[in-house]
């Protein structure tokens, strides 16, 4: 590593550690390069607006953070609540699978974790801890392992991220994830089934038969996102883009018009926290378009993928590496900076090896929904202790089964890459 | 006067991202609804979007919302945690202020150049990350003097978002 690098990561790693703000200590990182390089300082600027200026795709992010933060404020969780309590509420440890099944829902409309934890997570908690059944460890674990179905479901922010930093198909990612996240739903409920019968869980009393009707149509409304979205996606009616902005739109008339749960005060303070909590994404993704450009400048990538390619590596055991490296530096640092940070690095080296972008995707994404409920930088567990006063200690040891069927899905999806290929190509993806 | 301030950053970026909303939303009822596109949807929302993020970034997100690595912060002692905030703030926002002059010969380079289809120059769309970097130099300041104060030195209890 020469000295222009080494300043770079001296500075990224002692702001971190002095507890800067990551994307801050990303930015400055490139002047301190390009002052030890000699090169002109405009570069971090010129790096970061052109970088923002032509990522089109990314301004997903900001709606689909839009849409979940309306859906939060205007009760959309609770309608859904409602409406699978109905389903699967009969069930022993009936609002530990009513919280999983909301997740699923709310997951095809909002592409995000913490949204899932803010939002459904939240209103099932609530309802679990008033019954002595349920441990608090358990209904926080529970919260936790579904709000990670979020962005495997389409839509996803990670894969928006994703497809910007790949250069992969937005449409093929989103159709990727959903196998696998009805497989991590069917997952969960078979644990959520084992324990319930286990410690004799409660059933739900029934809800009465004449209010099944209005739940039903209320709950059903939510239910017309995910259609109109990955509808308009594939039928190319529209970009990934404006989809976000129609999910964000639909989320505002079902929150104001059909439950009339919104007011002016609570929309204002929605888009004070979307524009807050995307500047905060955002400033993590300008910060890593400076360091790409010093990785790519100094040759960090092509020197990895040849050493990859020294190596003799097969197609799995590079995929196996991955995950390894993602779990080791998910203990370390935020998932944000692991894809925007780590998967440029990785993307010649896969690409090398014959990995398709989709598959690698999914993989990636999954990898860091693990990361973000493994401490310590489980940032999901970080939000729902702050929401609920869950103790992260209670949570983990009641959460164990769900990370070990995580783990064991991730390796299933690296071995068997069909089980995120299959619908993409049935739909006319087609693998580099 | 600071809390004035601050009202009218959030302002500014809440105004900027509804109206971000708004433009795609007449971007689809053109295309959909009139069945007409409108050229210039695009390039306003991506003027906006650069707005949007940079000026929130530079002045309506608190420190406390920013990502951070805070383990080495909560299991230090009170003195240490001063001495963290003093360097860490030095360290960024003596970058900022090395790089602001060029940043800014950049921006102001810019103006030569205008977007395809509104022609704006690229001056102002690029400024906001002048912006940032100013902003960056006075917050640390900020931050520096309430930590020779003892201000801002608690352990970080929770991050949303």
């Amino acid at each position: 590593m020469n000295v222009a690098m080494s300043a770079l990561v001296c500075v990224l790693v002692a702001g971190m550690l002095l507890r800067m703000p990551i994307g801050f200590s990303m930015l400055v990182s490139g002047f301190a390069y390009l002052l030890v390089k000699g090169q002109d300082l405009g570069l971090v600027a010129e790096q970061v607006v052109n970088g923002l200026y032509n990522s089109y795709v990314l301004l997903a992010v900001p709606l689909f953070v839009f849409a979940a933060n309306i859906m939060n404020a205007g009760t959309v969780s609770e309608r859904i609540f409602d409406f699978c309590r109905i389903l699967v509420g009969r069930m022993r440890g009936g609002l530990a699978q009513v919280d999983i099944l909301v997740s699923v829902i709310f997951s095809g409309m909002s592409g995000s974790a913490i949204a899932d934890a803010a939002g459904p997570g939240l209103v099932t908690i609530k309802q679990m801890l008033k019954k002595p059944e349920y441990s608090r460890g358990f209904a926080g674990a529970v919260v936790v392992a579904s709000a990670t179905l979020g962005p495997i479901i389409p839509p996803s922010i990670p894969m928006v991220i994703y497809a910007m930093v790949s250069g992969a198909s937005v449409g093929a990612l989103f159709l990727g994830g959903v196998v696998p996240g009805f497989c991590m739903a069917v997952l969960m409920m078979v644990v959520v089934h084992f324990i319930a019968v286990k410690r004799n869980m409660p059933r739900e009393a029934p809800v009465p038969l004449r209010e099944w009707p209005t739940i039903l149509f209320r709950g059903a409304l939510p239910l017309s996102m995910p259609i109109v979205l990955l509808g308009g996606i594939y039928s190319g009616a529209f970009t990934p883009t404006e989809a976000a902005a129609v999910a964000a739109l639909h989320a505002l008339i079902l929150a104001s018009v059909v439950y009339r749960a919104l007011t002016w005060r609570s929309f204002w303070g929605v888009v004070m926290e979307s524009t807050r909590g995307s500047a905060v994404i955002t400033l993590i993704l300008a910060g890593s378009f400076m360091l790409n450009y010093a990785f790519t400048a100094e040759g960090v990538p092509q020197a990895l993928a040849q050493w990859v390619d020294s190596m003799q590596l097969s197609q799995i055991k590079f995929l196996l590496l991955v995950n390894v490296m993602f779990l080791v530096l998910g203990c370390f640092l935020d998932v944000s900076v692991l894809l925007l940070v780590f998967v440029p690095m990785l993307l010649p080296a896969a690409k090398l090896l014959g990995v398709d972008l989709v598959h690698f995707g999914v993989l990636v994404v999954l990898n860091m929904m693990i990361g973000l409920i493994h401490p310590p930088f489980g940032m999901l567990l970080f939000v729902t202790k702050a929401l609920t006063g869950i103790p992260i200690g209670e949570m983990m040891k009641e959460g164990w089964p769900f990370l070990v069927m995580l783990l064991l899905l991730l390796l299933a999806i690296t071995f068997f890459p069909q089980i995120v290929l299959w619908l993409p190509q049935t739909m006319g993806y087609k693998t580099a | 006067m600071a809390r004035w301030l601050q009202g009218f950053a959030n302002a500014i970026g809440g105004g900027l991202f509804l109206t971000l909303f708004i433009v795609f939303i007449v971007q689809i009822a053109a295309r959909f609804g009139l069945n007409k596109p409108l050229p210039w949807t695009d390039e306003l929302a991506v003027i906006l979007y650069i707005w949007v993020i940079l000026w929130a970034a530079a002045f309506v997100v608190p420190q406390r919302e920013h990502v951070v690595f805070d383990l080495v912060w909560n299991s230090a002692g009170r003195r240490a945690r001063q001495a963290m905030q003093i360097v860490g703030n030095l360290l960024i926002g003596g970058l900022a202020l090395v790089g602001l002059p060029a940043s800014w010969d950049y921006v102001h380079f810019m103006a030569r150049e205008g977007t395809p289809v509104l022609e704006v120059p690229l001056m102002w769309v690029y400024l906001p990350f002048v912006l940032l970097m100013a902003a960056l130099v006075v917050r640390s300041a900020w931050a520096i003097w309430n930590a020779v104060r003892g201000i801002g030195l608690d352990a970080t209890e929770l991050r949303t978002q």
